[in-house]
């Protein structure tokens, strides 16, 4: 494709797997999911009782004074994932620079947990006032905002919410910003933190959460598990990033994005092949180059089975030759955040030569049959791959990525 | 010495700051003290839940020191200026 070539210089995460990415490197090699009964909100009221929780965050440790409580937990996550970030890339956000840096982030729900208090204090408690600083915690932007006013970064900032999809949407927005010019850095990524009661109990109300953990693509899946956190990535201009001397994780090649036009829930095997279709096309590479996916993989009955039919679709016999694995097994389904983590997962799994598992996997399903390294983390030297993400809506985002052995 | 009204503001400004009340005196800026437009709209939150009072908007833009809100809110408890809204839809 026509354009500069975009690499990926600095990752930051937080998330049930770690508060760092070698923590989170860890648990994707180990296989070793952070699923645990929850802590943040009282499972006695619900019918299931995990979440994939970030553990022993203290806010106070990453703000200072009253700014802890002028971020709700979603964007305390994403300044601290996008710090990460910014210092693993060593880029100079200085001067110039940062007028032409885009920050990118993906949220779905925004501040669910502040909403909550809020709403409470007003209709359970009766309270007459609703905390005055709901409004600037809840908004989903709230995290770009703050992101900007760390670097003193004064480029184009936006937040994208598009369900599951968030932040691959925001991710192959700066992508395709830096590629054509309109830009010189990107922080991009997404943050999520979605336990609140009331969030949780409409989460319940649609059926779609597992009672006990997640098992994607395996047989006895009974659904998605919750998860948190925020992933960054630091893009910039490949030759910007060789001639600096930074240390380059791989590109990002090739964004796709499609709409179902089907159903605001049931998932589209159509929709997602020509997202996944769309992001080979944009990258300029054949279906046959992908050797790995990390998949949308939910775990729920309904989006593994026509998941794995729409892969089959796009790369035909070559489906029997990739790998394909949920993330979400370990670090649960980070809603806004999702793609953001997946990326990082991949980044950092491909680039230490394994392929990240799907845990909890158990029993094959004739519906899914496609190479879902089950458990244990493979060795495998694989350059280019997909991230997948279809959100309700029907809205589909794939990115592909070329990824830089050690 | 600080009376009960000032004692319990000096509570909540080092709560909202997360800072030591011992450092805070009648005497403090709110501004020296960091206290930004937003902490501004917390103390007001604090201030009024707790000693049942309704700030006017135009009482809260002159408050400077840590005195000119301790004598704002008394003005205000001795007006009776109580939320009706508040008392109205209290339950607890």
């Amino acid at each position: 494709m026509p354009g500069r070539r975009v690499a990926v210089t600095g990752l930051g995460v937080i998330c049930a797997l770690g508060k760092n990415t070698s923590e989170m490197y860890s648990a994707l090699r180990a296989g070793r999911p952070g699923i645990s009964p929850l802590q943040l909100v009282d499972p006695t009221k619900l019918r299931f009782q995990n979440g994939a929780e970030v553990q022993g965050f203290d806010p106070g440790e990453h703000f200072p004074g009253s700014l802890q409580d002028h971020l709700d937990r979603f964007a305390q996550f994403s300044v601290v994932a996008a710090r990460q970030a910014v210092q693993d890339s060593g880029i100079p956000l200085s001067g110039e620079l940062r007028e032409k840096t885009v920050i990118a982030t993906g949220s779905c729900v925004g501040g669910q947990a502040t909403q909550d208090i809020g709403f409470v204090d007003l209709y359970q408690r009766g309270r007459g006032r609703v905390h005055p600083l709901t409004i600037p915690k809840v908004m989903g932007n709230a995290g770009a905002g703050h992101i900007s006013m760390e670097f003193g970064i004064t480029g184009p900032a936006f937040n994208v919410s598009t369900a599951c999809s968030s932040s691959n949407h925001a991710i192959g927005q700066a992508f395709h910003m830096i590629r054509s010019g309109m830009a010189e850095a990107a922080i991009a990524g997404g943050g999520e933190a979605p336990f609140s009661l009331g969030l949780l109990k409409a989460w319940e109300a649609m059926r779609v959460i597992s009672p006990d953990t997640c098992r994607p693509f395996s047989k006895n899946r009974l659904g998605m598990i919750l998860g948190e956190g925020a992933g960054m990535l630091v893009l910039e201009p490949l030759d910007a990033a060789r001639s600096r001397g930074a240390k380059i994780y791989g590109e990002v090649v090739g964004f796709g994005m499609s709409a179902d036009a089907h159903h605001l829930t049931a998932p589209s095997a159509l929709g997602a092949a020509s997202a996944m279709r769309r992001a080979l096309n944009d990258a300029g590479i054949s279906p046959d180059q992908i050797g790995y996916i990390n998949a949308h993989g939910t775990g729920t009955a309904a989006n593994d089975p026509t998941e794995s039919r729409a892969i089959r679709d796009v790369f035909g016999a070559h489906a029997d030759r990739l790998a394909v694995s949920s993330t979400k097994s370990m670090h649960g389904h980070g809603l806004g955040a999702a793609g953001a983590l997946e990326a990082i997962a991949t980044f950092l799994a491909l680039r230490e030569g394994y392929l990240p598992p799907t845990a909890n996997y158990q029993e094959p399903d004739p519906e899914c049959d496609l190479d879902y390294v089950p458990n244990e983390a493979r060795p495998a030297q694989v350059q280019w791959a997909l991230s997948n993400s279809f959100a309700f809506g029907g809205l589909n985002a794939v990115l592909a990525f070329r990824t830089n052995p050690r | 010495m600080p009376d009960d009204v000032a004692g319990k503001i000096i509570s909540m400004l080092a709560a909202i700051k997360h800072v030591p009340a011992a450092g805070i005196t009648l005497e403090s800026s709110l501004q020296e003290m960091g206290i930004d437009s937003l902490d501004t709209f917390t103390l007001l939150f604090d201030l009024e839940n707790e000693f049942h009072i309704t700030i006017p908007d135009e009482e809260a833009k002159s408050i400077r020191t840590v005195n000119d809100v301790v004598e704002g809110v008394k003005k205000l408890i001795a007006a009776g200026a109580g939320s009706s809204v508040d008392s109205s839809m209290s339950a607890d």
